[in-house]
């Protein structure tokens, strides 16, 4: 009898996760290039529980596990800002960023220059070019960004952004500060994306997709504490019948 | 429950959205105000199975992990440099720049501040200086019998003295840029300091090196615009409501266990 309890902690341990994902995906609805994240669960058939209650042979029981956390890739909106250093990507492709772990992946287009005119992320990480990092001189101005991520400013040509896309993107990990990193996701260079200067990518969390996943989170994760309520009732009754000394 | 926690810092994250939203409308009317954003970055992920880890002795490999995140934070409230509205007022002493840079202003504290408020006045003494009296550089002198000031787009200024008939040229009025202009940091009263990440001031004339030139008469408007402005407030507003929904329903999850027997 216990392993319908279990069976229904198993459920509601992957909802508690769940519900962890659908608020993660929510705090971020205004996170520039988020992607939402799904999550994925499988059948987990426990070796050790078995159900012997029937005449028929052992029935193995089926236990619930959250298998894996899918990264929505799709497009958000793409909204005009104006800043000459906000870029958009349209496409599949990620910015390249250099942190000190290596290199990261990311589509939040928001760039900046620091102290040393090096074009960067918001955590002033640089951001990659095809020939490594891309710096503006003081007396530099007019800085463009053509649709093939080339780089100009009054000083001419300053190269071209990286762009790379993944052959399995769903390999890339998440590491915060809107970076992916892709140890086997296996970056290819990608010249079908374009860069839109002046926009910046929306995260692509849909609210109203969000909110029925918390609802439906929500009234699962009770159904299962009133089943173990209702487990708890009838194992008491039993041990109340079978347990009176009335013959 | 983590949830409870990722929505709150969702809630933190919107109310400083709010916070940046409502002080751009405070000052919609601000002549020379740059509008800021808020922008956002997500937290650091709890890695609970890791992709790409070995699920077998013959290689196969777990093709998605799972991954929770922690929520979110403010990374930066960009200003956004883009060239307000320029409204005629008639006043021979405003002026406004069309096109990059900014006017530079010698502040009381010993700084040089930045401004692309262009509202400017005579002191007693004649010399230029914005509304609240700080020197527009270079110091340029109008002498009280000076008349029919004109103020050329590249930034002579110059007037007719006394009974002249010829101008006087009185000066050529500064004009700064910024390899990163958004890197400037506000201090408030219309002016902007430098800062490392906006890199130093390039000074030269309007109308030249790439910069603006100048429209006497003219004053520039607030960058904000108010449709915009509105419709991001509607959905932070919106985005706040639904990670306080994120909180009670993780709240009724915890309360559906606790009311257990």
């Amino acid at each position: 009898m216990e392993n319908a309890q279990l069976i229904g902690l198993s459920r509601q341990v992957a909802l508690q996760r769940q519900m962890d994902v659908v608020a993660n995906n929510m705090a971020n609805i205004n996170t520039a290039g988020f992607k939402n994240e799904a999550m994925l669960y499988e059948e987990y058939e426990m070796p050790v529980a078995r159900d012997r209650d029937f005449s028929y042979s052992d029935q193995t029981l089926s236990y619930t596990q959250d298998w894996a956390t899918m990264h929505d890739l799709s497009a958000g909106a793409i909204v005009q800002t104006g800043n000459p250093l906000d870029v958009a990507l349209q496409g599949d492709g990620f910015l390249s960023v250099q942190t000190l772990a290596g290199e990261r992946y990311t589509r939040d287009g928001s760039l900046k220059i620091d102290a040393n005119g090096t074009l960067v992320t918001s955590n002033g990480q640089p951001i990659l070019s095809e020939g490594g990092t891309v710096t503006f001189g003081p007396a530099e101005t007019d800085i463009a960004i053509g649709q093939d991520g080339s780089i100009s400013s009054s000083a001419g040509n300053k190269g071209r952004l990286k762009v790379v896309s993944f052959e399995a993107p769903q390999l890339l990990k998440r590491e915060g500060d809107n970076l992916f990193s892709g140890a086997d996701a296996v970056a290819i260079a990608d010249t079908s994306t374009l860069v839109v200067q002046g926009a910046i990518e929306h995260s692509n969390v849909s609210g109203v997709t969000e909110m029925a996943n918390m609802i439906r989170v929500n009234r699962a994760y009770q159904t299962l504490t009133q089943m173990i309520q209702r487990q708890d009732e009838l194992r008491s009754k039993a041990i109340q019948t079978l347990g009176s000394m009335q013959a | 429950m983590k949830a409870l926690y990722i929505a709150s810092t969702g809630m933190a994250a919107q109310e400083r959205n709010v916070e940046v939203i409502s002080n751009n409308i405070a000052n919609m009317r601000t002549t020379g105000y740059k509008k800021q954003r808020a922008e956002f970055q997500d937290l650091i992920y709890q890695q609970i199975r890791r992709a790409g880890s070995q699920t077998s002795e013959t290689g196969t490999m777990v093709p998605v992990g799972v991954e929770i995140g922690s929520g979110v934070r403010t990374s930066a409230t960009t200003r956004i440099m883009t060239t307000g509205d320029m409204i005629p007022t008639e006043k021979e002493l405003d002026v406004a720049i069309s096109g990059q840079g900014f006017f530079v202003i010698q502040h009381p504290d010993g700084r040089t501040a930045y401004t692309r408020d262009g509202a400017f006045e005579r002191d007693p003494d004649g010399q230029m200086v914005t509304v609240d009296g700080y020197q527009v550089e270079p110091g340029i002198v109008i002498p009280e019998n000076a008349r029919g000031i004109s103020i050329s787009n590249d930034g002579i200024v110059e007037a007719y003295l006394g009974t002249d008939t010829e101008p006087t040229e009185l000066g050529q009025l500064q004009i700064a840029s910024f390899v990163n202009s958004a890197g400037l940091q506000s201090i408030g009263n219309n002016l902007f300091v430098e800062t490392p990440a906006s890199g130093g001031a390039q000074i030269s004339v309007a109308a030249a090196d790439g910069l603006g030139a100048l429209l006497q008469g003219y004053l520039e408007l607030s960058n904000v615009n108010s449709v915009t402005e509105i419709s991001d407030l509607i959905a932070a507003q919106r985005a706040y409501e639904m990670n306080a929904r994120v909180i009670s329903g993780a709240d009724e999850m915890l309360s559906s266990v606790s009311n257990l027997r």
